[in-house]
C-alpha cells in the first residue's frame, strides 16, 4: 500500500495540472471576493457574521468544488490518457489503487480548500480596507475555516474520486459534479430541512457556519460527510473491481 | 516440457452475447517467441487483456505462471506488457512515467535509468511524452514492460511507428530475451517482420484458434507466412 501511495503522490507532483488548477482556483476566489466586497452594502459586510459568511460561501464552496474536481481528475485522467492500463498491470489488486488515490485525493482536496480560504481571507482584507471597513473575523474564525475546511476538502476530494471511478469518463464526471454542487444543492436551499444534509452544506457546517439550511453541529456534519465519502468509496471500489478495463 | 509460462484454456469473452474470444486454448513456454496473428477484430487484443486480468473472461481460464494475473505477488517482476503505444500522460516526462510505475512495484530509481538506457531514451527522458514520436513512445512502453526484469513479455503491435533501426533493434532484443529463457507473445499485422522474429504463430479469427504452427512447419510446407496466413483466414471468411 505504501508503494501505491508513493506512486500516486508522484503522479500528482510530476505534472503541472494541480498547480494550474490551484492557480485557477485562487484567481476565481479573488474575482468573487472583489465582486462581492464591491457589491454588498456596508451594513452587510460590517455585521458580525457577514464577512465570515462571505469567506465560507466563497472560500469553502469554491475550494470544495475544486477539491472534488481534483479528486475526480486523479482517476478520470488515467482513463482518458490510458495510463490506467499500466497502473493496474503494476497493481492488479485494484482496491489498493483506489485506496491510495483516496488518500492522495484527501490531501489534495484539503490543500485546495486551504488555498481557497487563505486566498479569500487575504483578498477580503485588502478589498475591505480599500472600502474603509474593518475585518471582523477573529483568529478562532480563521482556525475553524482552515481546519474545518481542510477536513471538508479532504472528504469532498474522496467523493470526487469515487464519482470519477464510477463514471470513468472525464467530461461526464465533471458535468455531474458541477450539476450537483452548483445547481442541485443551490435549488435545495429552498428546502432547508433537506439542504442541511447535502455534501456542500455539510462542508459549510464543518467550518461552523451558522445559517438556516446548514447542519450547525460540527461533528455530526463531519461524521455524515465521512459516511457519504466512505459509501461512495465502497461503491467505486466495487465498480472498479468488477468492470473491465478497455 | 516445462510448465507453460502462459496458458489459456477454453477462454471465452462475449460482449452483449457476441463472442469476441470463443473457446480459445493455447500455451506458451519459456524460450519461445510466439506471433499472435489475425485480422482486425479477430480477438487478439481482447485475449491479451484477458491474460493480463484487465478483463474478466465469460468462461474458461487465462493464467500466467500457473496463476491468474491478478493473483501474482509481484506481477511486474514476472510479466511485462505493452498494450497501447499511447498509454502516457502527455505532460509527464518519460522518466517520470517510468518512475511512477517503478514506485508502485517497489523498483528502485537505478532500474528506471537502466531501462531508459536499454531502449535508448536516456537523452530525451526528461522531455514531456507529448513531444515524443510514435517510435519513442513504443520504446518508452517497452521500457516500462522491462522494469521488473520479467520472464514473459506480452506486446500488442510493438512494431508500429518504429523506424527500420528500431525494428532491427527490437527483433534482436526479443531474440536475446527468448534465448535467455524468456517467453514473448507478440501480436502484429506486419507479417514480413513476424516471419523474421518469431518461432511460432497462433492465428485466430472470430475469436477462434485457426492455426498453431511453428515457423519450421510453415517453411517445410514451402509457403511464406503471408501465404499461410491468407490461406487460413480467407478460407474461414469464405
Amino acid at each position: 500500500m505504501i508503494r501505491q501511495l508513493r506512486s500516486e503522490t508522484a503522479k500528482v507532483t510530476t505534472t503541472t495540472t494541480i498547480v494550474g488548477l490551484l492557480a485557477a482556483l485562487a484567481g476565481l476566489v479573488v474575482l468573487a471576493i472583489v465582486v462581492h466586497t464591491y457589491a454588498l452594502p456596508d451594513e452587510r459586510l460590517a455585521a458580525g457574521d457577514g464577512q465570515r459568511e462571505l469567506l465560507t460561501d466563497i472560500g469553502i464552496s469554491l475550494g470544495g468544488l475544486f477539491a472534488a474536481l481534483i479528486g475526480a481528475l486523479s482517476i478520470t485522467a488515467e482513463f482518458r490518457t490510458g495510463t490506467i492500463r499500466p497502473t493496474v498491470l503494476a497493481t492488479p489488486r485494484r482496491a489498493r489503487v483506489i485506496a491510495a488515490k483516496a488518500l492522495v485525493s484527501a490531501g489534495t482536496g484539503a490543500l485546495a480548500v486551504i488555498v481557497s480560504v487563505v486566498t479569500a481571507s487575504v483578498a477580503a482584507q485588502v478589498t475591505l480596507s480599500i472600502r474603509g471597513l474593518a475585518s471582523t473575523p477573529t483568529a478562532g474564525d480563521y482556525v475553524e475555516l482552515l481546519a474545518g475546511g481542510a477536513i471538508a476538502g479532504g472528504l469532498l476530494g474522496v467523493i470526487g474520486l469515487a464519482v470519477g471511478a464510477i463514471i470513468r469518463a472525464q467530461v461526464p464526471t465533471f458535468v455531474a459534479l458541477f450539476i450537483w454542487l452548483l445547481f442541485i444543492e443551490n435549488v435545495l436551499v429552498e428546502l432547508p430541512d433537506a439542504h442541511r444534509f447535502v455534501p456542500g452544506a455539510l462542508a459549510q457546517g464543518i467550518t461552523g457556519l451558522n445559517r438556516e439550511g446548514v447542519l450547525q453541529d460540527v461533528w455530526p456534519a463531519a461524521l455524515l460527510l465521512c459516511v457519504y465519502a466512505a459509501g461512495a468509496l465502497l461503491v467505486s471500489v466495487d465498480a472498479t473491481r468488477r468492470r473491465d478495463i478497455a | 516440457m516445462s510448465a507453460p509460462v502462459a496458458e489459456v484454456e477454453g477462454l471465452t469473452k462475449s460482449f452483449g452475447g457476441v463472442p469476441a474470444v470463443d473457446h480459445l486454448s493455447f500455451a506458451l513456454h519459456g524460450g519461445e517467441i510466439a506471433g499472435f496473428l489475425g485480422p482486425n477484430g479477430a480477438g487478439k487484443s481482447t485475449t491479451l487483456r484477458l491474460l493480463l486480468g484487465l478483463a474478466a473472461p465469460t468462461s474458461g481460464t487465462a493464467r500466467v505462471f500457473g496463476r491468474r494475473y491478478a493473483d501474482l505477488d509481484e506481477p511486474t517482476r514476472s510479466v511485462g506488457a505493452v498494450l497501447e503505444f499511447a498509454d502516457f500522460h502527455p505532460n509527464r516526462t518519460g522518466r517520470n512515467h517510468v518512475r511512477v510505475l517503478a514506485l508502485s512495484s517497489g523498483i528502485d530509481e537505478h532500474r528506471v535509468a537502466e531501462v531508459l538506457e536499454l531502449v535508448d531514451l536516456s537523452a530525451v527522458a526528461d522531455r514531456k511524452v507529448g513531444g515524443y514520436s510514435l517510435g519513442m513512445r513504443q520504446r518508452l512502453g517497452l521500457a516500462t514492460a522491462l522494469l521488473g526484469d520479467p520472464k514473459l513479455l506480452i506486446l500488442d503491435e510493438p512494431i508500429n511507428g518504429l523506424d527500420p533501426a528500431g525494428v532491427h533493434w527490437l527483433r534482436a532484443f526479443l531474440r536475446r530475451f527468448a534465448d535467455g529463457g524468456g517467453a514473448v507473445l507478440v501480436s502484429s499485422h506486419v507479417l514480413a517482420e513476424v516471419e523474421q522474429s518469431v518461432d511460432r504463430v497462433l492465428i485466430i479469427n472470430q475469436g477462434r484458434l485457426l492455426a498453431d504452427q511453428s515457423m519450421t512447419e510453415i517453411a517445410r510446407d514451402g509457403g511464406s507466412l503471408e501465404q499461410t496466413y491468407l490461406a487460413i483466414t480467407q478460407a474461414v471468411a469464405l
